[in-house]
């Protein structure tokens, strides 16, 4: 079994996914069927957030991993530098 | 010594273990006890050979020693270039494999030597062409690594089958039984090096339509002499899989 940290990390990541892909499924399935005066619109974003938000996400992954590659790359051309 | 304790029905197959060292000298003598128990109990005929790569610490003399102790059975190789591609060291091996299946995996025991009469029933109940030792699936896993490490590699693993979609687990594992005709006819067509070199092996593999079994393995990460993975080697890894996914 793996440590107990681990396996909470695994279990966090687990709820968390759980979580928003049924916030996300309400969101964007159940919603649109809903009357506009309906009580629970109120614990739901505009809906316009529903296609930025992951756009934005989208966008932050790719900057962070072409980021991160860069960094990298940099990195070795300073130590062919040194060496 | 490795003769057949019991006759089994297709008592022609022979199996011949590939063994790249490289410093190896305290593992060696390990590795290979284990593989003759476990050989032995297991009753198949068997090979080992020993390719180094001119390792500094008298891993050759150890090998040397090792031949006296059990005979035949062993056979030693030496390829002494500098830097030893992994593939170059299983075709330098292969030349003198005279068993009909060839079976790879690393000489640090992170690789247990009590899988391989399982890698040889697995392949046997389906005539598999590669059995692969797999770390993600059934009751297969590794010990020693941190969570950062498993969460790069899990990350790793889940971009790989989007990507190349292999119909295996495990791509960049190394402990694996292959038919000796399949692993000579992948290795002329695997272009990349170290565990990309796996990677595109099974990919291959899958693209000329031969069949992959698979086993679930434990990996020990040794301790002392473990490679981090630092940003280069994720880097490396992300431009064979970019490579592979372009060229596959």
């Amino acid at each position: 079994m793996a440590t107990w940290t681990d396996r909470a990390v695994g279990m966090g990541l687990v709820v968390f996914s759980i979580l928003l892909f049924t916030y996300y499924s309400i969101w964007v399935i159940v919603l649109p069927f809903v009357n506009s005066d309906h009580a629970i619109h109120h614990y739901f974003l505009p809906r316009e957030y529903s296609v930025i938000l992951p756009v934005v996400a989208a966008l932050v992954l790719v900057l962070f991993i072409g980021g991160f590659i860069t960094v990298v790359l940099w990195k070795n051309k300073q130590k062919k530098k040194v060496n | 010594m490795a003769s057949q304790k019991m006759k089994t029905p297709k008592d022609s197959d022979k199996y011949s273990v590939l063994l790249p060292t490289y410093n190896e000298r305290e593992n060696l003598p390990l590795i290979v006890w284990l593989l003759v128990k476990y050989f032995s109990e297991s009753g198949n005929k068997y090979e080992i050979i020993i390719i180094d790569d001119g390792s500094p610490d008298g891993t050759q003399d150890i090998a040397e020693h090792l031949q006296k102790i059990y005979g035949s059975d062993i056979i030693m190789d030496t390829i002494l270039s500098a830097s030893l591609l992994l593939g170059t060291a299983y075709i330098h091996g292969m030349q003198h494999a005279s068993g009909n299946f060839i079976i790879i995996m690393d000489a640090d025991l992170s690789h247990h030597p009590k899988f391989i009469p399982q890698f040889i029933r697995k392949q046997k109940e389906s005539g598999y062409d590669i059995v692969s030792g797999t770390r993600y699936s059934g009751i297969g896993g590794v010990y020693g690594w941190d969570l950062r490490r498993k969460l790069i590699s899990r990350g790793a693993n889940f971009i790989t089958q989007v990507l190349l979609r292999p119909g295996t687990s495990d791509l960049t594992g190394s402990f694996r039984l292959y038919k000796k005709e399949v692993l000579q006819k992948l290795i002329e067509k695997c272009v990349s090096k170290g565990y990309v070199f796996q990677m595109e092996m099974i990919v291959r593999a899958k693209q000329l339509g031969y069949s992959v079994g698979e086993v679930p393995i434990s990996f020990v990460d040794r301790v002392y002499g473990e490679s981090k993975l630092g940003g280069n080697e994720i880097v490396s890894f992300l431009k064979g899989l970019m490579t592979l996914f372009a060229t596959t």
